[in-house]
């Protein structure tokens, strides 16, 4: 045991960070506050993504059979800390490299690795998710989708919601019942779906999270041939679980979060409420819960980087991580006050942000009720 | 970065626990507390061996007497050994005479963990540490209801025994909080395994208390923050206890500790109170070990102070 980064990650941080400070333009605190989602940062992400390909670094952490430089998983989080950190250059492309990728190679036959691969580590190429539905949203297994094979395609039905970054989408990673008579986790199959499919409908849902944030995806008659299916047939479920582990550690929430952390502790200096021994308490408190999920997640990842089993250390990472966005959420809404009311502000971006951390990917019960279950081993009745 | 042992790691480990199931654990623990007794057998064991002066011998560190005093405290065992093998060592390159007890100048007159038992107190006096030899008469006995044995220093602890010269008293203050950090670590981790498996057993209304969503909820949270406040407290170690890690890991451990006293307590219901039952053993101490140093509130401005340089 030891927590020390690598000589080769510690200065590879160095490059990046220096990378970044070439190539981000001035107004990019201007266009990350719109969110990795929004029209402007996924276009700016193309460059960003495209550089950073240019130098190998996109995928580096891939194995090398598959175009990475077998950097590690460490060497991921680097680059994972520095993007989140100033509000993910990367857009929603880190998806692709985070758990996409690593499925395809896992599941992927020699077609779909051949098709996805390249495009992904080219960054010029954007996925959606297409797994909770209108019945099947804390309980997943419950979900209706269902494609039907027909020929030498698959004729898709059903409804997809709370899709994010699905406007500039290319691909849906979807989840869809094979077997219709099939229950629970059973008789599902992946689907890796061109989003220019016809059949295939977007609608918007307004919410107070922000612009273009949760989606609604209608399949009606989607034909799509049967070498679109990711992995065997009637066992997504294996791979979906295979993706969510990677996903749900994906976003290193906890580096951003540290980030508003000092700057709103820069900001109660100036303005003299760091003279109050609450607000010093507070924004304390709000240090460690971003340290510990910070060392959570490291966990997680050392796990990840010696290729081991995943454990429930995951879910630990995971709820701790949803803790540190609630935290400093709360927290810049307070110390900034009537300016977090302004749509857009730095308190008002970060506690949109924050409004979500609990239910996306897995509602925290849910990863409690896990924990539970699968790491202290408590009885079922 | 590793977060599993190495084979030394292991090694080392294994053979602490199987020293600590000799000598130590909850009926030991509960064995010596009517007489807030020492355990000077465990305490011997611990130094024959070697563990307390491990942070300083080649290949090791403070991050093996971390994990050590972290089973230590997983144990109950009755003995100062984080305040040695982490503190001392921290502070002090000359071997400090233990058991050695933890004071600041603000504890004069009041119970100190620990005092009664000691041979020298390490006082935390300003910038400074001072090391003072205690003699026959200068510690009086306190009874105390918190899971360690307590005395009072009589006299005035400002500028009492030898100091350790300008910047030691920050090097006391960080190695202390790691200590403190490791030790609750050590108790919570006991006490959350101890409530898991009495609340699998325990049926109510048919069932195991332990099956109720409810129940499960509150244990999975606290199992949340003990973990991450285990790897701080490692970390903070391993990293040679910076002012802002230590703080980090006192502040975000002794936290935990409030919670999980309460919500351990709550679940296990009325047995856990009792003296019959071995819960007490560690939840008692982290009411003790929070009070220490001046508290969580004196560790969170600590790390204001080194993160944000607020005065």
């Amino acid at each position: 045991m030891e927590f020390d980064w690598s000589v080769e990650d510690a200065a590879y941080r160095k490059e990046f960070v220096d990378f970044l400070g070439e190539i981000l333009p001035e107004n990019w605190d201007e266009i990350s506050k719109h969110g990795p989602g929004s029209d402007l940062q996924a276009e700016f992400s193309k460059k960003f993504c495209g550089k950073m390909a240019d130098k190998g670094w996109l995928t580096q952490h891939w194995p090398a059979e598959y175009g990475g430089k077998d950097a590690g998983a460490w060497r991921h989080a680097v680059v994972g800390e520095e993007c989140w950190a100033i509000g993910e250059p990367r857009g929603s492309q880190y998806m692709n490299v985070n758990w996409v990728g690593p499925a395809v190679m896992q599941y992927g036959t020699d077609e779909q690795k051949k098709l996805h691969l390249p495009a992904i580590a080219s960054g010029n190429i954007f996925w959606c998710q297409g797994f909770s539905e209108p019945e099947a949203g804390s309980d997943l297994v419950s979900l209706r989708t269902l494609a039907i094979p027909d020929g030498d395609d698959y004729v898709i039905n059903g409804t997809k919601i709370w899709t994010s970054y699905v406007q500039h989408a290319n691909y849906c990673f979807l989840l869809a019942r094979t077997d219709p008579d099939s229950k629970r986790h059973t008789g599902i199959s992946v689907f890796l779906v061109p989003m220019e499919t016809p059949g295939i409908e977007v609608r918007e849902i307004p919410s107070v999270v922000g612009a273009r944030y949760f989606h609604e995806v209608f399949f009606t008659d989607v034909r799509v041939p049967k070498g679109c299916m990711l992995g065997e047939v009637n066992a997504g479920w294996e791979v979906v679980n295979f993706a969510l582990q990677y996903e749900r550690v994906g976003a290193a929430r906890y580096a951003r979060a540290a980030l508003t952390l000092d700057h709103l502790a820069k900001v109660a200096k100036e303005t003299g409420l760091m003279d109050d021994p609450i607000v010093v308490d507070k924004l304390a408190q709000a240090r460690c819960i971003c340290e510990a999920a910070r060392m959570l997640t490291y966990r997680v990842i050392d796990t990840r980087a010696k290729d081991a089993k995943p454990t429930t250390d995951t879910q630990l990472a995971r709820i701790a991580g949803t803790r540190t966005d609630r935290a400093i959420g709360e927290l810049a809404v307070e110390i900034l006050g009537p300016d977090a009311l302004e749509y857009g502000s730095f308190a008002d971006a970060n506690f949109r942000l924050a409004m979500t951390a609990g239910v996306a990917v897995g509602a925290t019960e849910v990863q409690l009720n896990l924990v539970a279950r699968r790491f202290l081993e408590l009885p079922k009745k | 970065m590793d977060f599993e042992l190495s084979e030394d790691q292991q090694q080392i480990l294994k053979s602490v626990k199987d020293l600590l199931g000799q000598h130590a654990g909850p009926t030991r623990n509960i064995e010596l507390q009517p007489n807030a007794a020492y355990d000077t057998e465990l305490h011997d064991a611990l130094e024959e061996n070697g563990y307390t002066e491990i942070a300083r011998m080649d290949e090791m560190g403070p991050l093996e007497a971390a994990l050590i005093a972290e089973e230590v405290a997983y144990a109950a065992g009755v003995v100062a050994f984080a305040e040695s093998a982490l503190v001392a060592t921290g502070v002090s390159d000359e071997e400090i005479e233990g058991p050695i007890s933890l004071a600041t100048v603000a504890d004069s007159g009041k119970p100190i963990r620990y005092a009664c038992t000691a041979k020298t107190l390490l006082i935390l006096d300003g910038d400074e540490a001072r090391v003072l030899s205690l003699k026959d008469g200068d510690i009086e006995k306190v009874e105390s209801n918190f899971g360690y044995p307590m005395g009072r220093y009589k006299g005035e602890l400002k500028g009492a025994g030898k100091s350790l010269g300008a910047g030691s008293g920050d090097k006391l203050r960080n190695w202390w909080r790691v200590a403190l950090a490791v030790e609750t670590v050590g108790c919570m981790r006991a006490a959350l395994w101890h409530v898991v498996g009495y609340l699998s057993e325990r049926r109510q209304f048919g069932v195991a208390i332990g099956s109720f969503q409810a129940v499960q909820h509150k244990l999975a949270d606290n199992a949340v923050t003990i973990h991450g406040a285990r790897w701080l407290a490692l970390e903070a170690a391993f990293k040679g206890a910076q002012k802002d890690q230590a703080a980090v890991a006192a502040a975000f451990a002794l936290e935990t500790a409030g919670t999980a006293f309460t919500d351990f307590h709550q679940l296990a219901g009325a047995i856990g109170f009792t003296r019959e039952h071995n819960l007490h053993v560690w939840t008692m101490r982290l009411m003790a070990l929070r009070v220490e140093l001046g508290g969580v509130h004196s560790h969170r401005r600590a790390i204001a102070e080194a993160r944000w340089e607020v005065q």
